[in-house]
Protein backbone atom coordinates (compact mmCIF):
# COMPACT_ATOMS: atom_id res chain seq x y z
CA UNK A 1 0.00 0.00 0.00
CA UNK A 2 2.89 2.33 0.99
CA UNK A 3 4.64 1.62 -2.03
CA UNK A 4 2.10 2.08 -4.39
CA UNK A 5 1.26 5.39 -2.75
CA UNK A 6 5.20 6.45 -3.33
CA UNK A 7 5.00 6.04 -6.84
CA UNK A 8 1.56 7.90 -7.14
CA UNK A 9 3.47 10.73 -5.16
CA UNK A 10 6.64 10.75 -7.66
CA UNK A 11 4.35 11.23 -10.13
CA UNK A 12 2.17 13.96 -8.95
CA UNK A 13 5.46 16.00 -8.09
CA UNK A 14 6.78 15.28 -11.73
CA UNK A 15 9.83 13.25 -10.41
CA UNK A 16 10.80 11.27 -13.96
CA UNK A 17 13.26 8.86 -12.25
CA UNK A 18 10.84 6.19 -10.09
CA UNK A 19 12.90 5.27 -7.00
CA UNK A 20 13.08 1.38 -6.00
CA UNK A 21 11.95 0.71 -2.70
CA UNK A 22 11.59 -2.32 -0.15
CA UNK A 23 10.28 -2.99 2.95
CA UNK A 24 10.97 -3.63 6.46
CA UNK A 25 9.11 -6.00 9.03
CA UNK A 26 5.62 -7.67 9.59
CA UNK A 27 4.06 -4.04 8.92
CA UNK A 28 5.78 -3.27 5.71
CA UNK A 29 7.45 -0.07 6.36
CA UNK A 30 9.12 1.34 3.24
CA UNK A 31 12.05 1.54 3.06
CA UNK A 32 14.64 3.74 -0.13
CA UNK A 33 18.06 3.47 -0.53
CA UNK A 34 18.67 6.60 -1.76
CA UNK A 35 22.12 7.07 -3.70
CA UNK A 36 24.16 9.75 -1.64
CA UNK A 37 23.69 8.81 1.54
CA UNK A 38 21.81 6.11 4.08
CA UNK A 39 18.83 4.44 3.64
CA UNK A 40 15.91 6.03 4.61
CA UNK A 41 12.50 4.63 6.59
CA UNK A 42 9.14 5.37 6.90
CA UNK A 43 5.95 6.58 5.11
CA UNK A 44 6.39 9.96 6.13
CA UNK A 45 10.44 10.44 6.06
CA UNK A 46 10.38 9.39 2.06
CA UNK A 47 7.58 11.40 1.33
CA UNK A 48 8.79 14.63 2.65
CA UNK A 49 12.31 13.60 1.12
CA UNK A 50 10.36 13.31 -2.29
CA UNK A 51 9.08 16.76 -1.75
CA UNK A 52 12.72 18.18 -1.45
CA UNK A 53 13.60 16.64 -4.26
CA UNK A 54 11.14 17.58 -6.63
CA UNK A 55 12.12 21.63 -5.25
CA UNK A 56 8.75 21.66 -4.14
CA UNK A 57 9.42 23.20 -0.65
CA UNK A 58 5.82 24.91 -0.19
CA UNK A 59 4.47 21.57 -0.11
CA UNK A 60 5.85 20.86 3.15
CA UNK A 61 4.32 24.66 4.26
CA UNK A 62 5.73 28.14 3.82
CA UNK A 63 5.64 29.74 7.20
CA UNK A 64 6.88 27.91 10.60
CA UNK A 65 3.26 27.78 11.53
CA UNK A 66 2.13 26.04 8.63
CA UNK A 67 5.12 23.64 8.05
CA UNK A 68 4.30 22.53 11.94
CA UNK A 69 0.57 21.76 10.99
CA UNK A 70 2.00 19.80 7.85
CA UNK A 71 4.20 17.83 10.21
CA UNK A 72 1.42 17.36 13.05
CA UNK A 73 -0.81 15.68 10.10
CA UNK A 74 1.57 13.42 8.31
CA UNK A 75 2.11 12.02 12.16
CA UNK A 76 -1.41 11.87 12.86
CA UNK A 77 -1.65 9.98 9.55
CA UNK A 78 0.78 7.06 10.08
CA UNK A 79 0.19 7.06 13.83
CA UNK A 80 -3.60 7.70 14.09
CA UNK A 81 -5.41 6.73 10.73
CA UNK A 82 -3.45 3.50 9.65
CA UNK A 83 -4.49 0.42 11.20
CA UNK A 84 -6.52 2.25 13.28
CA UNK A 85 -9.72 -0.20 14.67
CA UNK A 86 -12.84 0.45 13.51
CA UNK A 87 -14.68 1.84 16.55
CA UNK A 88 -12.61 4.70 16.37
CA UNK A 89 -13.56 5.45 12.56
CA UNK A 90 -16.05 6.96 13.67
CA UNK A 91 -13.93 9.65 16.21
CA UNK A 92 -11.48 9.92 13.61
CA UNK A 93 -14.30 11.46 11.05
CA UNK A 94 -16.12 13.67 13.84
CA UNK A 95 -12.62 15.18 14.52
CA UNK A 96 -11.86 15.82 10.92
CA UNK A 97 -15.12 17.10 10.00
CA UNK A 98 -14.81 20.13 13.05
CA UNK A 99 -11.08 20.85 12.09
CA UNK A 100 -12.26 21.16 8.29
CA UNK A 101 -15.33 23.24 8.86
CA UNK A 102 -13.19 26.50 8.39
CA UNK A 103 -10.18 25.57 6.11
CA UNK A 104 -10.44 24.36 2.80
CA UNK A 105 -6.56 22.56 3.16
CA UNK A 106 -5.50 20.27 5.86
CA UNK A 107 -2.81 23.62 6.71
CA UNK A 108 -5.17 26.46 5.85
CA UNK A 109 -5.68 28.28 2.51
CA UNK A 110 -3.21 26.19 0.47
CA UNK A 111 -2.11 22.65 -0.99
CA UNK A 112 0.36 20.88 1.14
CA UNK A 113 1.94 17.09 1.26
CA UNK A 114 -0.49 16.89 4.26
CA UNK A 115 -3.23 16.68 1.80
CA UNK A 116 -1.87 14.38 -0.21
CA UNK A 117 -0.99 12.17 2.28
CA UNK A 118 -3.85 12.59 4.40
CA UNK A 119 -6.47 11.66 1.35
CA UNK A 120 -3.98 8.45 0.45
CA UNK A 121 -4.91 7.22 3.82
CA UNK A 122 -8.31 7.92 4.28
CA UNK A 123 -9.38 7.09 0.88
CA UNK A 124 -10.11 2.83 2.20
CA UNK A 125 -12.57 4.61 5.02
CA UNK A 126 -14.42 6.75 2.18
CA UNK A 127 -14.91 4.06 0.01
CA UNK A 128 -17.14 2.40 2.91
CA UNK A 129 -19.01 5.52 3.65
CA UNK A 130 -22.69 5.84 2.90
CA UNK A 131 -23.98 8.63 1.13
CA UNK A 132 -25.96 9.45 4.21
CA UNK A 133 -22.72 9.14 6.12
CA UNK A 134 -20.75 11.21 3.78
CA UNK A 135 -23.55 14.25 3.86
CA UNK A 136 -22.86 13.75 7.68
CA UNK A 137 -19.31 14.78 7.35
CA UNK A 138 -19.80 17.34 4.76
CA UNK A 139 -16.77 19.08 5.70
CA UNK A 140 -14.47 15.89 5.21
CA UNK A 141 -16.48 15.11 1.91
CA UNK A 142 -16.05 18.67 0.71
CA UNK A 143 -12.32 18.43 1.49
CA UNK A 144 -11.88 14.67 -0.03
CA UNK A 145 -13.81 15.89 -3.23
CA UNK A 146 -11.64 18.73 -3.25
CA UNK A 147 -8.36 16.53 -2.99
CA UNK A 148 -9.08 14.06 -5.47
CA UNK A 149 -10.06 16.64 -8.14
CA UNK A 150 -6.86 18.24 -7.49
CA UNK A 151 -4.72 18.23 -10.36
CA UNK A 152 -1.94 15.13 -10.63
CA UNK A 153 -3.27 13.92 -7.06
CA UNK A 154 -5.77 11.18 -7.65
CA UNK A 155 -3.01 8.38 -9.37
CA UNK A 156 -3.92 4.24 -8.07
CA UNK A 157 -6.63 5.45 -6.11
CA UNK A 158 -10.33 5.50 -7.90
CA UNK A 159 -12.48 8.14 -7.75
CA UNK A 160 -15.44 8.09 -5.12
CA UNK A 161 -18.78 9.84 -6.24
CA UNK A 162 -19.34 12.41 -3.45
CA UNK A 163 -22.40 14.59 -3.83
CA UNK A 164 -22.35 18.66 -4.08
CA UNK A 165 -25.87 19.37 -3.12
CA UNK A 166 -27.39 18.22 0.22
CA UNK A 167 -30.00 15.56 0.60
CA UNK A 168 -30.53 14.63 3.94
CA UNK A 169 -30.87 17.46 6.50
CA UNK A 170 -31.71 21.51 5.39
CA UNK A 171 -30.32 22.49 8.27
CA UNK A 172 -26.56 22.67 8.34
CA UNK A 173 -24.63 20.09 9.76
CA UNK B 1 -7.62 44.22 -30.01
CA UNK B 2 -7.60 47.16 -26.70
CA UNK B 3 -10.22 47.04 -24.71
CA UNK B 4 -10.59 49.84 -22.11
CA UNK B 5 -12.28 49.67 -18.57
CA UNK B 6 -13.59 52.77 -17.21
CA UNK B 7 -14.67 53.25 -13.29
CA UNK B 8 -15.54 54.69 -11.22
CA UNK B 9 -12.53 55.51 -8.19
CA UNK B 10 -14.90 56.03 -5.74
CA UNK B 11 -17.02 53.87 -5.96
CA UNK B 12 -14.84 50.76 -7.52
CA UNK B 13 -16.65 47.58 -9.39
CA UNK B 14 -14.78 44.44 -7.70
CA UNK B 15 -16.26 42.65 -9.60
CA UNK B 16 -14.73 43.50 -13.29
CA UNK B 17 -11.57 44.44 -11.55
CA UNK B 18 -10.71 41.12 -10.30
CA UNK B 19 -11.35 39.94 -13.80
CA UNK B 20 -9.56 42.23 -15.21
CA UNK B 21 -6.93 40.99 -13.11
CA UNK B 22 -7.37 37.26 -13.86
CA UNK B 23 -7.15 37.75 -17.86
CA UNK B 24 -4.98 40.31 -17.83
CA UNK B 25 -2.27 37.60 -19.36
CA UNK B 26 -4.45 37.12 -22.06
CA UNK B 27 -6.75 39.92 -23.14
CA UNK B 28 -5.38 43.42 -23.59
CA UNK B 29 -7.50 45.44 -21.13
CA UNK B 30 -6.55 48.94 -19.46
CA UNK B 31 -8.22 50.52 -17.01
CA UNK B 32 -9.03 54.00 -16.50
CA UNK B 33 -10.82 55.78 -14.01
CA UNK B 34 -13.62 58.43 -15.14
CA UNK B 35 -17.25 58.58 -13.78
CA UNK B 36 -19.13 55.38 -14.73
CA UNK B 37 -18.78 51.98 -15.01
CA UNK B 38 -17.93 51.35 -18.98
CA UNK B 39 -16.30 48.34 -20.94
CA UNK B 40 -15.04 49.93 -24.24
CA UNK B 41 -14.59 47.02 -26.89
CA UNK B 42 -15.27 49.62 -30.14
CA UNK B 43 -16.46 52.51 -30.79
CA UNK B 44 -19.71 51.37 -31.34
CA UNK B 45 -19.82 48.77 -28.65
CA UNK B 46 -19.58 48.98 -25.11
CA UNK B 47 -21.06 47.53 -21.75
CA UNK B 48 -22.26 49.46 -18.96
CA UNK B 49 -24.10 46.21 -17.00
CA UNK B 50 -20.92 44.51 -14.66
CA UNK B 51 -22.42 41.59 -15.28
CA UNK B 52 -22.31 42.00 -19.08
CA UNK B 53 -18.91 43.49 -18.49
CA UNK B 54 -17.97 40.40 -16.62
CA UNK B 55 -18.92 37.98 -19.17
CA UNK B 56 -17.57 39.01 -22.16
CA UNK B 57 -13.96 39.23 -20.63
CA UNK B 58 -14.54 35.60 -19.75
CA UNK B 59 -15.60 34.49 -22.89
CA UNK B 60 -12.89 36.12 -24.89
CA UNK B 61 -10.35 34.25 -22.79
CA UNK B 62 -11.95 31.11 -22.87
CA UNK B 63 -8.47 29.22 -22.35
CA UNK B 64 -8.80 30.30 -18.31
CA UNK B 65 -12.10 28.61 -18.01
CA UNK B 66 -13.61 30.83 -15.82
CA UNK B 67 -17.03 30.29 -17.94
CA UNK B 68 -17.18 26.46 -16.33
CA UNK B 69 -16.02 23.56 -18.96
CA UNK B 70 -19.73 22.43 -20.25
CA UNK B 71 -23.23 23.89 -20.58
CA UNK B 72 -24.30 22.70 -17.43
CA UNK B 73 -21.63 24.56 -15.72
CA UNK B 74 -21.78 27.17 -17.51
CA UNK B 75 -25.49 27.55 -16.88
CA UNK B 76 -24.54 27.37 -13.22
CA UNK B 77 -22.39 29.98 -13.53
CA UNK B 78 -24.57 32.48 -15.12
CA UNK B 79 -27.01 30.97 -11.89
CA UNK B 80 -24.40 32.73 -9.72
CA UNK B 81 -24.24 35.87 -11.91
CA UNK B 82 -28.31 36.42 -11.48
CA UNK B 83 -27.79 35.51 -7.99
CA UNK B 84 -25.09 37.98 -7.03
CA UNK B 85 -26.84 40.83 -8.57
CA UNK B 86 -30.40 40.23 -6.97
CA UNK B 87 -30.03 38.70 -3.96
CA UNK B 88 -26.34 40.20 -2.78
CA UNK B 89 -26.47 43.73 -4.12
CA UNK B 90 -30.42 44.06 -4.40
CA UNK B 91 -32.37 44.64 -1.27
CA UNK B 92 -34.20 41.48 -1.10
CA UNK B 93 -33.94 39.85 2.09
CA UNK B 94 -29.91 39.00 2.95
CA UNK B 95 -30.58 36.42 5.22
CA UNK B 96 -32.20 34.16 3.43
CA UNK B 97 -29.55 34.44 0.23
CA UNK B 98 -26.66 34.29 2.86
CA UNK B 99 -28.50 30.78 3.93
CA UNK B 100 -28.53 29.84 0.22
CA UNK B 101 -25.54 30.28 -0.37
CA UNK B 102 -24.11 28.86 2.58
CA UNK B 103 -26.14 25.82 1.87
CA UNK B 104 -24.62 25.33 -1.28
CA UNK B 105 -21.21 25.66 -0.25
CA UNK B 106 -21.20 23.58 2.74
CA UNK B 107 -20.01 20.38 -0.27
CA UNK B 108 -18.26 22.84 -2.21
CA UNK B 109 -14.37 24.29 -2.64
CA UNK B 110 -15.53 26.36 -5.39
CA UNK B 111 -19.18 27.40 -6.45
CA UNK B 112 -18.96 25.72 -10.07
CA UNK B 113 -16.83 22.55 -10.90
CA UNK B 114 -13.68 22.02 -9.10
CA UNK B 115 -11.83 25.33 -10.03
CA UNK B 116 -12.27 28.93 -9.92
CA UNK B 117 -15.01 29.88 -12.20
CA UNK B 118 -16.56 33.69 -12.82
CA UNK B 119 -19.09 32.71 -10.62
CA UNK B 120 -16.87 32.83 -7.51
CA UNK B 121 -15.31 36.11 -8.45
CA UNK B 122 -19.14 37.65 -8.71
CA UNK B 123 -20.26 36.06 -5.48
CA UNK B 124 -17.17 37.65 -3.85
CA UNK B 125 -17.37 41.02 -5.17
CA UNK B 126 -20.86 41.43 -4.25
CA UNK B 127 -20.31 40.14 -0.66
CA UNK B 128 -17.32 42.23 -0.46
CA UNK B 129 -19.10 45.06 -1.16
CA UNK B 130 -21.88 44.31 1.23
CA UNK B 131 -22.39 45.84 4.60
CA UNK B 132 -25.09 43.40 5.45
CA UNK B 133 -22.20 40.44 4.63
CA UNK B 134 -19.40 42.97 6.52
CA UNK B 135 -21.79 43.23 9.79
CA UNK B 136 -22.60 39.35 9.66
CA UNK B 137 -18.69 38.63 9.19
CA UNK B 138 -17.41 41.10 12.21
CA UNK B 139 -18.79 38.91 14.87
CA UNK B 140 -18.36 35.34 14.96
CA UNK B 141 -21.37 33.11 14.17
CA UNK B 142 -23.95 31.58 11.34
CA UNK B 143 -23.11 30.91 7.67
CA UNK B 144 -19.60 28.85 8.69
CA UNK B 145 -19.26 27.70 5.26
CA UNK B 146 -19.27 31.32 3.27
CA UNK B 147 -17.01 32.20 5.97
CA UNK B 148 -14.59 29.85 4.98
CA UNK B 149 -15.27 30.57 1.26
CA UNK B 150 -14.45 34.11 1.36
CA UNK B 151 -11.23 34.25 3.51
CA UNK B 152 -10.06 31.34 1.02
CA UNK B 153 -10.30 33.32 -1.92
CA UNK B 154 -9.22 36.66 -0.41
CA UNK B 155 -6.11 34.97 0.51
CA UNK B 156 -5.45 34.30 -3.50
CA UNK B 157 -3.37 36.50 -5.56
CA UNK B 158 -5.93 37.96 -7.62
CA UNK B 159 -8.71 39.23 -4.84
CA UNK B 160 -5.37 40.23 -2.37
CA UNK B 161 -4.20 42.67 -5.36
CA UNK B 162 -7.62 43.81 -5.87
CA UNK B 163 -8.56 43.64 -2.30
CA UNK B 164 -5.35 46.04 -1.29
CA UNK B 165 -6.18 48.69 -4.68
CA UNK B 166 -9.83 48.80 -4.45
CA UNK B 167 -11.61 47.37 -1.79
CA UNK B 168 -10.94 50.19 1.07
CA UNK B 169 -12.98 52.58 -1.13
CA UNK B 170 -15.47 50.20 -0.99
CA UNK B 171 -15.60 50.02 2.33
CA UNK B 172 -15.73 53.77 3.03
CA UNK B 173 -18.34 54.00 0.17
CA UNK B 174 -20.42 51.51 1.46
Amino acid sequence: MALRELSSLEKSLGLKKPNKYSTQGDKKVPVLQSNNGPSLTGLVTIATHLVREANRPELLGSTAEQRAVVQQWLEYRVTKLDNCPKEEIKTILQDLNQYLEDKVYMAGDTFTLADTLMYYGIHRIMVDLAVQEKEKHANVSRWFDHVQHYPGVRHHLPLLVVLRNRLYTSGHH
Amino acid sequence: MALTLTINAGNPPLGPLLVTELVKNSVNVSVEEGKDTMLRISDSVHFNDVNSITRYLVRVAPSLGLYGSNLMEQTEVDHWLEFSARRISGQSSLTAAFEDLDKALSLRTFLVGHSLTLADLCVWAALKGSAGWQAVQAKPGPFPHIRRWFSFLGSQTPFTAVGNKWAKSVVASG
